[in-house]
Formats: C-alpha cells, sequence, structure tokens
C-alpha cells in the first residue's frame, strides 16, 4: 500500500466519526480495481468492526438481525458462482451444525449474505444455502445496502471484470459470529475445519 | 519457389512424424499419475464446480500441464487461489506444474480444475471424464467421480485408497 494512501487512512480515522463513515464508505466506490493488485485487502484491517443491526432480503420477505435477538449468528458473505471457497466453508459450518444438540441448532441461525446481487436473487441464494441442509438462511439487497453491511462486519470483495458472464468475486471469507445480544464477537478465518466452529458453537451456547 | 515451398513442407511434416512418434515413447502423459480425482458435488443452482487430484510426476523432467478438457462443461479452466489477507482471490493460470520425481496436490482452497457451466447435473454416483493435456501436447484422460463433500479440506475422502494423510494443515 503506497504511503500517501496509508496517511490517508490514517487521517480518515483520526476524523470524526461521521466523516470517518463517509470516507470509507466512498473508499468502496472510489477503490474499483483496474488490475490484479487490489488494494482492498488492507481494507479488512479495519480494526473492529462494529457490526450491528441490518435488515435484507429473503424469499420471505426482509429479514433483520435482530430478529434473532437471543440467538447465536454466524455470518457468512459470500456468492452463488462461487466454485470452491463457499462451498469449502458452508461445508464446514454443515458438519458443525450435524454435530450440535436439538437444543443448540434452536438457538443457532447461519446467515448466508451474497456478495454479488446482481447476479444472486433471493430464491437462488436460498436454493443454493439449502443444499447445505442446515437451515442456513440466504440474505441479499441492492448493492448499496450490501456494501453498507459488509463493510461495518468489516468484509471486503471485489468482482473481478473479466467480460465474461461468470465472472469472480473476490471476497473475504470469514465467518462473524454475533452473539445472543447482537453484538459482533469475533471473525473466524477461511481455514476454519468443522472442529473449530463446533467449538466456537459451543462456548457460546452451552 | 513451389518446389522449394514444398519441400520444405514435406520436411516439416517428416520432422514433426518423426517428433510425433519420439513422444509416444516419453510423453508426459506417460509419466504423470493421477490419484483420487474427484469433482464437488453442488448446490443445483450452482453455475461452477471444481475437479481436484494429485497429479504424481515419477520422470526426472518436470511435467505442465496446460490446459483441461471435460463434456461436462462448456468451460474447463485452470485456476488457482491467492489467500490475500483474508481475501480468497481466484484467478486462471495458464498452467499446473509437477516437479520432476514429486507431486502437485489440486485441492480446496488452492489449485483446482474449474468447471463452467455444467452440461448435465453433476451428482453423486455420476462419472466425470477430464482430458488433461500436457505441455508438449500428449493427453491423459482421468475419470473423476463426483462426490457430495461436506467439510472437505482437513483431509483426504473417505474411500481415496492409496496415499497417506497430508500433514500440513
Amino acid at each position: 500500500m503506497p504511503q500517501h494512501k496509508l496517511n490517508r487512512s490514517f487521517l480518515l480515522l483520526t476524523l470524526a466519526f461521521g466523516v470517518f463513515l463517509a470516507g470509507s464508505y466512498a473508499l468502496i466506490y472510489v477503490l474499483k480495481p483496474t488490475s490484479d493488485t487490489h488494494p482492498s485487502a488492507n481494507r479488512i484491517s479495519l480494526e473492529s468492526p462494529p457490526g450491528g443491526d441490518f435488515t435484507l432480503t429473503s424469499p420471505n420477505g426482509e429479514v433483520s438481525l435482530s430478529d434473532f435477538k437471543g440467538k447465536l449468528v454466524l455470518i457468512y458473505f459470500g456468492y452463488t458462482f462461487c466454485p470452491d471457497i463457499c462451498p469449502t466453508n458452508l461445508g464446514n459450518l454443515s458438519v458443525a451444525y450435524r454435530q450440535i444438540s436439538q437444543s443448540q441448532r434452536d438457538n443457532l441461525v447461519i446467515l448466508f449474505i451474497s456478495v454479488d446481487p446482481e447476479r444472486d436473487s433471493p430464491q437462488r441464494l436460498q436454493q443454493y444455502a439449502d443444499y447445505f441442509d442446515s437451515n442456513i438462511i440466504g440474505l441479499t439487497s441492492t448493492p448499496e445496502v450490501i456494501a453498507e453491511v459488509a463493510r461495518r462486519y468489516g468484509a471486503v470483495y471485489e468482482r473481478v471484470d473479466d467480460g465474461s458472464e461468470n465472472y469472480a468475486v473476490d471476497h473475504s471469507a470469514f465467518t462473524y459470529v454475533v452473539d445472543q445480544n447482537g453484538v459482533l464477537r469475533e471473525q473466524l478465518p477461511h481455514t476454519h475445519g468443522p472442529e473449530q466452529f463446533l467449538d466456537v458453537i459451543n462456548r457460546y451456547l452451552n | 519457389m513451389n518446389t522449394t515451398l514444398n519441400k520444405t513442407l514435406r520436411l516439416t511434416g517428416l520432422a514433426l512424424a518423426g517428433l510425433m512418434s519420439f513422444s509416444v515413447q516419453a510423453n508426459q502423459a506417460k509419466q504423470l499419475q493421477v490419484d483420487n480425482p474427484f469433482v464437488r458435488e453442488m448446490p443445483p443452482v450452482a453455475p461452477a464446480t471444481a475437479a481436484f487430484m494429485t497429479l504424481i510426476n515419477a520422470g526426472d523432467q518436470p511435467i505442465a500441464v496446460v490446459r483441461a478438457d471435460s463434456d461436462a462443461a462448456k468451460t474447463v479452466e485452470l485456476h488457482t487461489h491467492i489467500d490475500d489477507n483474508g481475501v480468497m482471490r481466484m484467478r486462471e493460470i495458464p498452467e499446473i506444474s509437477v516437479p520432476a520425481i514429486g507431486q502437485t496436490e489440486l485441492k480446496p482452497g488452492g489449485l483446482h480444475v474449474m468447471l463452467i457451466g455444467p452440461t448435465r447435473a453433476l451428482t453423486e454416483g455420476d462419472i466425470v471424464d477430464i482430458k488433461l493435456i500436457m505441455q508438449d501436447g500428449s493427453e491423459k484422460m482421468i475419470q473423476a467421480p463426483v462426490r457430495k463433500i461436506m467439510g472437505m479440506g482437513m483431509n483426504r475422502p473417505a474411500g481415496s485408497g492409496q496415499g497417506m494423510m497430508h500433514k500440513h494443515h
């Protein structure tokens, strides 16, 4: 990352909170990738993403994070055209899901939020999520709303425009852990396997 | 002029034929062993899936797979993933090389053969024919069963027969 950008980020961080919000929001749009060297990865180190409530669209209407107060919520940002990373992650989550008790299942919600709202309709997303048989809820919205929610959770994504319909979307592959009070507590890396997901679930739901 | 051209063409043809017969005796495809190939079953709406396998090179020369083909998908590409500070970037690559007396693993989160636009529903139990094309033009056909794989990447799927557990996870 060039020095001037670092300075700029530092300045942004030290400015008033409102300005900072506007700045990051602008960054997502300003830093459109032009080549293979993306600045996006640096945006992931937003020290502690605030998280917070959101309202997105499922095939059965609007769904808010606050609907799940009292439950543990695991959030994964991905997309249905994702050939490997997303199915691996959701597959690992589903293996963990198969090993928890019914009462833990009753108190756990897994959300799959699309970072490809242009191609992922709510129906398509839900069909994809259903494959993993873990009561995963697929959620999407307008590109603007998705960008705003992703930013608050520290998730970054970027469309790789190769001119084809099958374009990929580079995305951070973290699973976000939101506790029973709606507070974002942890982000789990892509390398987490079923056992590690299981440990996390057991830590919050014992 | 014409005769010169004809002569050149004939010579080129002969040279090519000679090369081809030579390459049949010792080509890259013959040196390559493919262990545990499989294709991941995907949700029915998914427009792409991936094939994984271990490429083993018993020869003393490196091998490069430069292309793959399959009748099970409209487009077949060689891909890798780059983990860029937690951002997974998938990129098409020109070749997958296998070192001399060595192996290269195609596995989730890393190298894979990407099958884009399946021509049929690829479900567990189906067998996908994949042709690997080497740098020297030699070809190897493999049959990769479709597997329902949940939580893979931690160890080899059941029933993979040979090979050792990988310790690098």
